[in-house]
């Protein structure tokens, strides 16, 4: 019931609106009932006046007619203004809950977006959302309306003729059960050939995805053979779900002939029988053909909103499941942020304190480590994959808090400084290149909205990216995404000249070159050498030719630095830095 | 040319019986008015007069006899439907993964990979279920909207003619409805793609974009997305919340224009209307209505299963640019003829784009140990990718063993070459499996392939080892990992040339350098290195340097000191420091 509390903050918003559309679905149901029951009063005009014939008062059915009309232009205007409002406020609410959904995904901690599947994220922003939508029509618009239709059509059948209208009552549930039964059947088997369809997906995605191996070690057959299995599963599967799914409409509408047959047989009964015995009304209730003409569109009306509900289980049903889900992510708590503090100065120290780190409290990433950089420093951190590199970038941009220990910029703990401010004096540049779509120029300027054209030139030249830059058609107003029309090594080079324009206190790199050929690579660090003179910077390096002229590398193992020192030191230490460094170039 | 249909005929039988049993239904079902109305108009007035029952009864019992056997037939069309649809849907899906494996690089590159997996999931899936409704309901609606106004016309002609204009109107509005909302609907899906790119974009940025501050700015940039959503969302719901209510007033108004009719014709005995018409032409009319209701819901599956099926065949028609060849064991002259000779080979991936490669000539014998080095965008791995022919090139020939590599059979070619490709590809499959590629698993010579890649240390750790199964893209292997088994497998292959593609940068130096020995002391092997690291290629018999997609120089590694500038410069920044330390 949380979940209802929860989007019931977003129906109150549009409560006005909601409560118009229940309140002309109402009229709606009224109107649908009233039709064609004035119409059958109008037929019966006609079927009374061939009987007596001479000096008939026509006066009835025009009131039943004019009656008729007004009805049905109350049904065509209400039902047009219910359908629209419903719709447009429904689509208003769907708006309001995914910027909420946003905003709550930039508020959470790092921790949880990297602990979800990107695709998972997408997935409760578009389609658990729109699941949300296609439930909360059905539920306002078929939902209510089927059961409101039910009310009055049985209210009206029973006042007008209680016997037709008891057969109608017994009779149509049926409809309304076997239909369950079948939409229940066929959710199992929909359930299970979606599951097979995202198998298969998968295995279809596994060949596009290694087509030069699978091409190359002609492993394709062997490929197909899986498929292939795959998909007989799916068309046994698939087969049985459309064709349980496909007697929905077909059952019920066998209960609905039949129904019809048995309320027009009943009612020609009890008109003979009333006729032969000269009586205006059988056991207390009347009867006429416009009564009969009117019970068979009655039987008709009373099955569709059945149909319509059942229809309806599942709609709200994965609606309240990915409610849930939705729920579940606005539960998670918000990045916490108790700094207020701000760093005046230029940033002259930076000391880490006896840090401990784990990201699941099993397995300690950082353990016991000290660092302190006074002035400016170039540090280089090495070692082997999992060693526990990135995590103190984590921690110094503050991605993620230290359980133990402290970081200190300036003698300030930096839980102290407000996370803003602290990350607008941090430069970084990472090994996954991130480039959003949009233009180069926008992808440069991201950090520097009101840059002008000769800061993000010089930018671009520093970072050795102007060249092919305004080589390209057309040049800085090329729109670029993360998925191809560039290579890696010039998606870094842009993300390199991003940092350039902010030109921060501190530069951070991590494995920011791995993907550039080592001839671009010596032009960037010429770049970068530029960008961190007079400045501390932090880089992690897999290939340690960049790193050598640093002022200290560490060269951590298991979350511990197991050396320290300048390249010089290192090498005549012979360690395990002497190791790594001479397997590169000596045979 | 191969085309959708081909898949779809072999399901001729149910396609044509199909809707035979649904035109059956629809017959029974338009007698059902007809038979009330002679209920209502004869049976009565016998049964009260002469006590005569018969027109009562019968008509009943037929009305429920066709009932029943409508439902029979209509079971048995659904039957029918969902194997022709489903069986149809089944074998697209096979013929377009064996499209896949068909096609060469440069077509499925040009596709798309992403459009592909649409084309295997979405656009068939669209395609079965139009074929569904083909044989369900693209019968069943029109003919019950003709049968219906044939009734009409024979119950009363006047009457007919009311409900044919009301029919005609109707279908007019649900056109020119559908049409405008069928443009809306795109619309809104575009705007549905925006949110999901920018989406995507923020979650994969999110640390460069708190790192930068920005997300006030990424959540205003989203929340406009949604804005604009929110408008094209809402012109649509305006749009279709047309369609109800203007059905309801054509067909009620043609209902109530058809009693006021049958008040003024109430004396005229050829065309009068008896209470019993009235009966009948309202149910009709309603059955007009339901149908109708169903075609506008109809138009929607079928714009799209026709866009589905103009992409799908699209696809279909494609042709390999690769053709393959005939030639398998060939026998040559090792010593003086080369097992791979590259003649002015030049390459562009289409007619009017730039040239990849240029100029290429180099020749490499048996057992040679070759290197190619060369910045980002310099040609390396085009080189590789025309020796595998997964593309051809665009000028100049390659001879493979003495003969064009053209004329040699793909199998045959792709069995004599190991390659490894800079991207490593694990497969949801055993350990075993991923090493052999092949169903008939020779595990002694798995873990021999293993051990030379320096894999088997990490393989033997779990507990059951080389059948361990690894989980799709190898989520669960480090890159060095993953690397090592892609080695493991070309060595395992046994071809006469082993090509690595940059196979190993996620090693380090250590491994590297071991399993670089490994490799060296197999016998007869023809290897072919691609590196960025100098280092990796010093002992080779002969390195060819590229630079912007033309052969720079080739030679050994102490001659391209001497005449290479490029390979200098390369080799100096990686050693420079080395030696001034």
């Amino acid at each position: 019931m949380k979940e209802v509390k929860f989007i019931y903050k977003y129906l109150k918003k549009e409560l006005p609106f909601l409560i118009l559309a229940i309140l002309l679905a109402t009229c709606l149901a009224i109107s649908l009932t009233l039709i064609p029951y004035y119409i059958g009063k109008a037929i019966d005009s006609i079927d009374l006046f061939s009987l007596e014939n001479s000096n008939f008062d026509w006066s009835n059915f025009y009131l039943n007619i004019c009656l008729a009309l007004a009805f049905l232009a109350v049904l065509v205007v209400f039902q047009y203004i219910f359908s629209s409002i419903l719709g447009v406020s429904i689509e208003r609410i769907t708006k309001n809950l995914r910027n909420d959904i946003f905003k709550k995904l930039n508020n959470v901690s790092i921790s949880y977006i990297d602990k979800n599947k990107k695709g998972d994220l997408i997935s409760r922003t578009i389609n658990d959302v729109d699941n949300i939508n296609t439930a909360l029509v059905s539920s306002f618009g078929q939902f209510y309306l089927g059961i409101f239709q039910i009310l009055v059509t049985l209210v009206f059948m029973l006042t007008i003729n209680w016997i037709m209208g008891l057969i109608v009552i017994v009779l149509t549930p049926f409809s309304f059960l076997l239909s369950y039964f079948v939409a229940k059947k066929s959710r199992k088997y929909y359930k299970k050939s979606n599951y097979l369809l995202g198998q298969e997906t998968a295995t279809t995605l596994e060949l596009l995805n290694n087509i030069e191996t699978a091409k190359s070690y002609n492993y394709g057959d062997i490929m197909f053979e899986k498929f292939k299995k795959q998909n007989d599963d799916l068309y046994k599967v698939g087969q049985k779900s459309q064709f349980i799914s496909s007697l929905t409409n077909p059952t019920s509408r066998l209960i609905n002939n039949f129904t019809y047959i048995f309320v027009g047989v009943v009612g020609i009964v009890l008109l003979i029988y009333a006729s032969k015995n000269g009586m205006e009304t059988v056991l207390g209730t009347t009867i006429s053909v416009g009564i009969i003409s009117t019970f068979l569109q009655y039987s008709n009306q009373f099955s569709k909103p059945f149909n319509e509900i059942t229809s309806c289980f599942g709609e709200i049903q994965n609606g309240f499941a990915s409610l849930r889900r939705i729920k579940a992510l606005f539960d998670e708590p918000n990045d916490v942020d108790h700094g207020i503090k701000e760093i005046s100065n230029n940033i002259e120290t930076i000391r880490f304190e006896n840090i401990n780190f784990s990201y699941d409290n099993t397995r300690q990433i950082i353990k016991n480590f000290n660092l302190e950089v006074n002035g400016a420093k170039k540090i280089a951190i090495v070692g082997p994959t999992g060693c526990g590199k990135t995590t103190l970038i984590n921690l110094l941009l503050r991605f993620y808090d230290p359980n133990e220990g402290k970081i200190e910029i300036n003698n300030i703990d930096n839980l102290d400084i407000k996370k803003s401010k602290l990350r607008s004096k941090l430069g970084m540049v990472l090994q996954d290149t991130w480039i959003f779509n949009g233009t180069i120029l926008e992808n440069i300027t991201y950090g520097k909205k009101d840059a002008s054209k000769e800061e993000v030139i010089d930018a671009c030249k520093r970072a050795n990216c102007l060249d092919f830059i305004e080589r390209l058609p057309n040049g800085f107003n090329t729109i670029i995404n993360n998925d191809d029309s560039l290579s890696t090594g010039q998606k870094q080079l842009i993300s390199i000249a991003r940092v350039m324009l902010l030109n921060p206190d501190i530069m951070i790199f991590d494995e920011a070159t791995s993907n550039i050929d080592t001839r671009t690579e010596m032009i960037i660090s010429k770049a970068l050498n530029e960008l961190t003179k007079n400045k501390t910077s932090f880089v992690i390096a897999h290939r340690l030719n960049t790193i050598v002229n640093s002022d200290l590398i560490l060269v951590m193992k298991d979350g511990e630095i197991i050396e320290k020192g300048t390249h010089k030191e290192l090498i005549d230490n012979k360690g395990f830095y002497y190791s790594l460094f001479n397997a590169q170039f000596c045979d | 040319m191969e085309k959708i249909k081909d898949s779809v005929k072999k399901y001729k039988k149910e396609l044509i019986l199909g809707p035979i049993f649904k035109t059956i239904e629809v017959i029974f079902e338009l007698f059902t008015p007809l038979l009330m109305k002679l209920m209502i108009d004869e049976g009565i007035n016998e049964a009260i007069l002469n006590n005569d029952y018969t027109k009562v009864i019968y008509p009943s019992l037929l009305i429920l006899l066709f009932t029943i056997f409508g439902f029979c037939s209509t079971f048995i069309c659904q039957y029918f439907a969902s194997i022709a649809s489903q069986g149809s849907g089944t074998d697209l899906r096979n013929r377009l993964y064996r499209k896949i494996n068909n096609l060469s690089l440069k077509e499925i590159e040009k596709v798309g990979k992403g459009n592909i997996l649409t084309l295997v999931s979405n656009d068939t899936n669209r395609i079965q279920l139009g074929i569904a409704y083909l044989i369900r309901l693209a019968i069943r609606a029109p003919l019950l909207v003709i049968g219906s106004l044939i009734m009409c016309a024979f119950v009363n002609i006047n009457a007919f003619l009311i409900i044919l204009t009301a029919v005609i109107i109707i279908s007019i509005i649900i056109a020119i409805i559908f049409v405008f909302s069928s443009k809306q609907v795109l619309r809104v899906q575009e705007k549905t793609d925006d949110i999901i790119s920018l989406s995507n974009d923020d979650f994969s940025g999110v640390r460069v974009i708190k790192a930068f501050n920005k997300e006030e700015d990424e959540i205003k940039k989203f929340s406009d997305n949604t804005e604009s959503y929110y408008k094209e969302a809402k012109k649509n719901n305006l749009l279709n919340a047309l369609v109800s209510p203007l059905t309801y007033l054509c067909v009620n108004g043609a209902a109530i224009l058809i009693v006021l009719l049958g008040k003024e014709m109430i004396n005229d005995l050829n065309f009068g209307l008896s209470s019993g018409d009235l009966v009948s032409l309202i149910a009709y009319l309603n059955q007009i209505l339901t149908a109708l209701l169903v075609v506008f819901n109809l138009v929607v599956v079928f714009t799209k299963a026709l866009a589905s099926r103009k992409r799908v065949n699209n696809f279909l028609k494609t042709e390999s640019s690769i053709k393959n060849g005939e030639l398998k064991e060939v026998d040559y002259d090792s010593k003086n003829i080369p097992i791979l000779k590259f003649e002015d080979v030049s390459f562009r991936y289409e007619d009017d784009s730039n040239v990849v490669i240029k100029d290429i000539n180099f020749d490499i014998f048996k057992g040679e140990t070759v290197g190619i080095i060369g910045g980002t965008g310099s040609g390396k791995t085009t080189l590789i990718r025309l020796m595998e022919r997964f593309f051809d090139a665009s000028g100049g020939k390659i001879y493979f063993k003495g003969n064009d590599i053209k004329d040699y059979d793909l199998y045959y070619l792709h069995s004599n070459i190991a390659f490894i490709s800079q991207k490593t590809s694990i497969f949801n499959t055993t350990i075993k499996e991923n090493v052999a590629m092949n169903k008939e698993i020779n595990d002694e010579k798995v873990i021999e392939a293993l051990k030379n890649a320096d894999a088997y240390e990490f393989v033997s750790k779990y507990q059951d080892s080389i059948n361990h199964e690894l989980t799709e893209s190898g989520k669960d292997l480090s890159g060095g990992q993953k690397q090592r088994i892609s080695i493991a497998r070309a060595l395992y292959k046994k071809g006469e040339v082993l090509v690595l593609d940059d196979s190993t940068s996620a090693l380090d130096f250590l491994t590297d350098k071991k399993v670089r020995n490994n490799i060296k002391s197999i016998k007869n092997m023809t290897t072919i290195i691609i590196s960025q690291r100098a280092s990796s290629l010093q002992d080779c018999d002969k390195i060819i340097v590229m630079y912007h997609g033309y052969v720079e120089n080739i030679g050994t590694h102490e001659k391209l000191l001497e005449k290479s500038r490029i390979y200098r410069e390369i080799y100096e920044t990686q050693v420079r420091n080395y030696e001034r330390s």
